[in-house]
């Protein structure tokens, strides 16, 4: 047994938790890493088989996973076994929540789009009323993002767009195909202009935690990693009110445990986070822990669209293939009616529609898929959620996790300000792609349920008044100082933005403001 | 057993006997040779007991799965790869919500087919059974239908195209035909 206190404990090894390991360790701080998951051996954990092979043909086992979308039978053991790991919901308001629980977390499989919010995020009430303003701007984190996406690897395109800071980029001065810049000029004329997508092109495999952020941490000599081990409740001094611990459970034994340290940082993922402190009861006098929980609505397909030039194999080269990606465009300097916020639409070309979309069967069916192959246009639209007091999670009195831990009831829904913006997003897009001289063969309105994006955020918002939030500007909570939050709870606003480049800039900033505490003695 | 294996098996036995673990007593696997056996799937040795669905239903589903899959381009159809069979597995082992839209989905097929030409849905011209799918001509939309039958018949069209081009024979046709190979993926193993 050991008695050592370490500096930091950090709870999760994920974006968040591996940013925060990283940035501590750089500047000698001690840190020890709690992982609820196992370290995986990849070579070992994975191996090609034919869909025939699979138990259920690759249906995957009825009834399992039914909240992750994402999943299939090939996957199916990648993700948390929702029965291990249950919540609870109203059944006829449906919350998606996909989890993660391996060294390196949701990094080891996010898509690795990478973009940075702007102040019209940062600043979203003094642009339409709604809402809280952030505690930071946009220039408080700029020099963050400049530092983390050269270790990413981050591609785009310089564009000097307001709404999307370009960033230190890969520069990918690729040209779009001809469907792209059909779809480009004829989105101009609704405001929309077109990029680049910017992704994270990571090294080899990953873009990951696990081969970015933990291993050069590890290499200061500063890091110790415990895997395995799911966190019940941070533990605190009676006398003091201040954190002084983490008690876990060893996954696999069921062995109660406890480590010291002089300050936790939680990085256990938005809900995970927001779960160990309902469950250590600390940090709520706001009453606002658990609140305000938010994400980005998803449509996969809200627009499919065929480009007549591509149908019967007979594109030209050049003509498709390709993705590229719409930024907001709503709300900008116009007010739309219907709605607050924006939207922004990933756009690719070349794949060849689902048989779904096709009112035919047999051969009929084989026909037109035949000749509709890689002539589609596809859309993903994205659409930002605002952030409601109603929408949050709790500890569900009734209902415990495998290792007895409470586990969280979701009261989440979409309103009419999402419903509006998902209908002007078909609408538009759909009229975008008439314009440009494709056929639209399906529009859909109708977004996933709450979750379904795994851009879960709020729930621990950060702010200046310590009665409306849970963190200060600095990831700190304001009730306990040595209590540090540092993934996607934090965020008071999230826009269209994939949120990973953002939690990460956070918790380079957080942590090595609060490595600067320690140095001076403040914590 | 070959005298080299043998022999190695020998060096690895303890030489007291000690409780140990079992793994721990066995020779690893990079002691052994290990027999290269090839192992098929059950597909491809039997067929699926059909238990599910009543006879009636299951007369419909495979009626309907020749008219969805039928065999294409020398590529097995539905009822080559068992797709019926195994649907009637899949289905009675899925919530009762997935059950009973089939359920339901079949019986209205035979009904309507009693009602319109008199026979059961297996038994009709091929003319008479297209024209009872004629709610799959509908648009697709994200909500589902709320007409039971156009309810089943759109879930039934894309589970049958699945179980049909995930089979063992259609994927081997596929490959054997020098033709793109699909339905191969990484696949996860259970996390100790």
């Amino acid at each position: 047994m050991t008695n050592i206190e370490y500096d930091v404990l950090i709870i999760g090894s994920g974006a968040s938790g591996g940013m925060a390991a990283y940035a501590l360790t750089q500047k000698g701080v001690r840190c020890l890493v709690l992982e609820a998951g196992p370290l995986i051996d990849f070579q070992r954990q994975r191996g090609l088989k034919s869909t025939y092979e699979l138990p259920y043909r690759g249906f995957g086992k009825p009834g399992r996973l039914s909240h992750v979308f994402q999943a299939n039978e090939f996957n199916a053991n990648q993700w948390v076994d929702e029965q291990q790991v249950p919540y609870t919901h109203d059944p006829k308001e449906p919350y998606n929540w996909v989890r993660v629980r391996m060294v390196g977390g949701k990094s080891l499989f996010w898509a690795r789009m990478s973009y940075r919010l702007s102040d019209y995020e940062f600043k979203a009430r003094d642009h339409d009323g709604f809402g809280e303003n952030w505690p930071i701007g946009y220039a408080d984190l700029a020099p963050y993002y400049d530092r983390i996406e050269p270790i990413f690897k981050v591609t785009g395109r310089t564009e000097g767009l307001a709404q999307l800071p370009d960033g230190v980029f890969v520069e990918d001065s690729s040209p779009y195909t001809e469907s792209l810049k059909r779809f480009g000029e004829a989105g101009k004329s609704r405001g929309m202009t077109m990029t680049r997508i910017r992704r994270a092109l990571g090294d080899g495999q990953f873009a990951s935690s696990y081969n970015l952020l933990l291993p050069a941490a590890q290499a200061t000599g500063k890091l110790t990693i415990v895997s395995n081990a799911v966190v019940r409740e941070i533990t605190t001094d009676r006398k003091t009110g201040l954190a002084n611990g983490v008690s876990f459970i060893d996954r696999q034994s069921g062995r109660e445990l406890h480590a010291r340290a002089r300050v936790v940082v939680l990085g256990a993922s938005c809900l995970e986070s927001t779960r160990i402190l309902l469950n250590s009861k600390i940090a709520n006098s706001s009453g606002v822990l658990g609140r305000y929980l938010h994400d980005q609505f998803y449509i996969s397909n809200g627009v499919i669209a065929v480009v007549p030039e591509a149908k019967d194999g007979k594109a030209p080269r050049g003509l498709m293939g390709g993705a590229g990606y719409i930024p907001r465009f709503r709300n900008l300097k116009t007010k739309e009616k219907n709605f607050i916020r924006g939207y922004a639409t990933d756009i690719y070309t070349g794949g060849t529609p689902d048989a779904k979309y096709f009112p035919a069967w047999g051969e009929d069916l084989n026909r037109m898929l035949e000749s509709h192959r890689g002539a589609a246009i596809g859309t993903t639209i994205m659409g930002e959620v605002l952030p409601r007091y109603e929408n949050h999670v709790r500890l569900d009195p009734k209902v415990r996790d495998a290792w007895g831990i409470p586990a969280l009831n979701f009261q989440c829904r979409y309103t009419d300000n999402e419903f509006n913006m998902a209908k002007d997003a078909v609408a538009t897009i759909s009229q975008v792609c008439e314009d440009a001289g494709f056929e639209v063969l399906n529009g859909n309105d109708k977004m996933f349920p709450p979750g379904y994006s795994i851009h879960e955020l709020g729930t621990c918002r950060m702010g200046e008044n310590p009665k409306t939030s849970v963190l200060n500007k600095w990831n700190q909570c304001h009730d306990v100082k040595n209590v540090f939050v540092v993934d996607g709870s934090s965020f008071v606003t999230g826009g269209t933005q994939n949120p990973t480049l953002t939690i990460m800039a956070l918790a380079m900033r957080a942590s090595e403001y609060l490595a600067e505490q320690m140095r001076k003695g403040d914590l | 057993m070959k005298r080299r294996s043998f022999i190695q098996t020998l060096a690895v036995t303890p030489a007291l006997a000690v409780p140990v673990a079992a793994n721990d007593a066995a020779p690893s696997v990079t002691q052994q040779e290990s027999a290269a056996l090839e192992i098929a799937v059950a597909d491809a040795a039997a067929e699926t007991h059909q238990k599910f669905f009543t006879a009636l239903q299951f007369s419909a589903l495979k009626r309907l799965s020749g008219i969805i899959m039928p065999p294409m381009n020398g590529l097995p159809g539905a009822l080559d790869a068992g797709a019926p069979e195994f649907l009637d597995f899949l289905i009675g082992a899925s919530p009762a919500d997935r059950q009973q839209i089939y359920r339901t989905g079949l019986d209205q097929l035979n009904s309507q087919a009693r009602r319109k030409f008199g026979r059961h849905y297996a038994d009709i011209t091929n003319d008479q059974a297209v024209e009872l799918l004629a709610p799959l001509r509908k648009p697709w939309t994200y909500d589902p239908p709320g007409d039971p039958l156009e309810r089943f018949l759109r879930e039934a069209k894309a589970d049958i195209r699945t179980a049909t081009v995930n089979s063992r024979e259609y994927v081997t046709a596929e490959s054997s035909g020098g033709r793109r190979r699909g339905g191969v993926g990484q696949y996860w193993y259970p996390i100790d």
